[in-house]
């Protein structure tokens, strides 16, 4: 391999990481790698022989990693709550006898809206699914039944124009 | 005529009060909306229980005595912004005094001497020791701390408090896109930090 062909994987494989950093992919996250095509075939058999690929990802991947932990890492529930305390009883006393500082101080974390709602998606979704699906077999019903209605007209239309003239089937069915 | 003043004085003493509690309610409310963020935010700068409440009452201080106490323009962006120094400043105390007490913890080991390099740091060799989390979180809040102010910020707006690249330009009056970049940077430079201190 030369020494050119080297440094140009090199840095298609910076492009990918910087993208992947500015994006905030998590590079252990297989799907997301995938997406970025650091799992290609080339991609894996240069970053095992070039050791300056391998440094750039361990230490991205470092920094990823511990920005995870300590993204995951809880604190005790009552923390808000006594963080709201403390705080208030800086304020002065009007402001810590109002009924809202009375409200803050046994407050407690509570998940966001969305977070709330995201246990319902998977059921809403698939409600959402079938109503459309009933919808749509409806409509497809109710225009075949258009269609079949027609076309049985024009086939006793034709059956009475042969056997009784064009005259009476035109006048029977302009009726 | 003095009777009259007094009884000025009197609605005067009572009328102030009521309009400064009217006026400082917002404070409450800015407490009741961002609070909880505000406190995951610091959780994850400080990783200390009681570092946080110092920081978040320092925070609705600085609020309540903002300019003549009257309500700043962008309020969210002045507590984040307020809760963001404040807390950097202490992760820079408590690394200075970790510092000092190694110092001292070292000069009073005269016998025990140490490889060059090696003075101030902790005893990290292992692989298994530099995966530990505590190592790995306490390292990366160290070189936060030392990150420029404005890769800093992006950095603890956008990962630890996990807002959008949209709402981190907004709160530090910059584009998303440059927000965007800043944090790349930032990345870039945590991580070549990191390595150097497990090649050290």
């Amino acid at each position: 391999m030369t020494s050119k062909n080297r440094n140009n994987k090199c840095k298609r494989i910076r492009a990918w990481l910087l993208k992947a950093v500015g994006s905030a992919l998590r590079l252990a996250d297989a799907d997301e790698s995938s997406l970025l095509g650091l799992d290609a075939n080339w991609v894996q058999n240069h970053i095992a022989s070039c050791p300056r690929c391998q440094r750039r990802l361990a230490s991205v991947g470092k920094v990823n990693l511990a920005l995870s932990i300590i993204k995951s890492q809880p604190h005790n529930l009552d923390l808000l709550m006594r963080a709201n305390a403390q705080a208030i009883g800086v304020l002065k006393h009007s402001l810590r006898e109002a009924p809202k500082a009375r409200k803050l101080k046994v407050a407690r974390p509570e998940p966001k809206l969305l977070e709330r709602w995201r246990k319902y998606a998977h059921p809403a979704t698939n409600a959402a699914a079938c109503i459309a699906i009933l919808l749509l077999m409806k409509a497809g019903v109710f225009s075949s039944m258009d269609k079949f209605q027609t076309q049985g007209q024009e086939v006793i239309k034709q059956y009475y124009a042969t056997r009784a003239g064009q005259d009476v089937a035109d006048e029977l069915f302009s009726a | 005529m003095a009777g009259k003043t007094v009884s000025c004085g009197l609605i005067w003493d009572f009328a102030v009060p009521k309009s400064v509690d009217e006026s400082q309610r917002w404070v409450l409310a800015t407490m009741q909306r961002h609070g909880q963020e505000l406190v995951t935010m610091l959780w994850r700068i400080l990783g200390n229980e009681q570092d946080v409440c110092d920081a978040y009452q320092d925070t609705f201080l600085q609020l309540a005595h903002h300019q003549g106490r009257g309500k700043p323009e962008h309020i969210r962006a002045y507590i984040f912004r307020t809760a963001n120094n404040i807390a950097i400043s202490m992760l820079r105390r408590r690394a200075a005094e970790r510092k000092l007490s190694r110092t001292i913890a070292n000069s009073r080991l005269p016998g025990v001497r140490f490889a060059k390099g090696t003075q101030n740091r902790n005893p990290v060799n292992s692989p298994a020791q530099q995966l530990d989390s505590k190592y790995l979180q306490e390292t990366l809040r160290y070189h936060i701390a030392q990150l420029p102010e404005h890769l800093r910020n992006v950095i603890t707006l956008r990962d630890l408090a996990e807002l959008s690249y949209a709402q981190v330009g907004r709160i530090l009056e910059i584009s998303a896109a440059t927000a965007r970049v800043y944090r790349c940077k930032a990345i870039q430079l945590l991580a070549v930090w990191m390595s150097k201190e497990k090649e050290q």
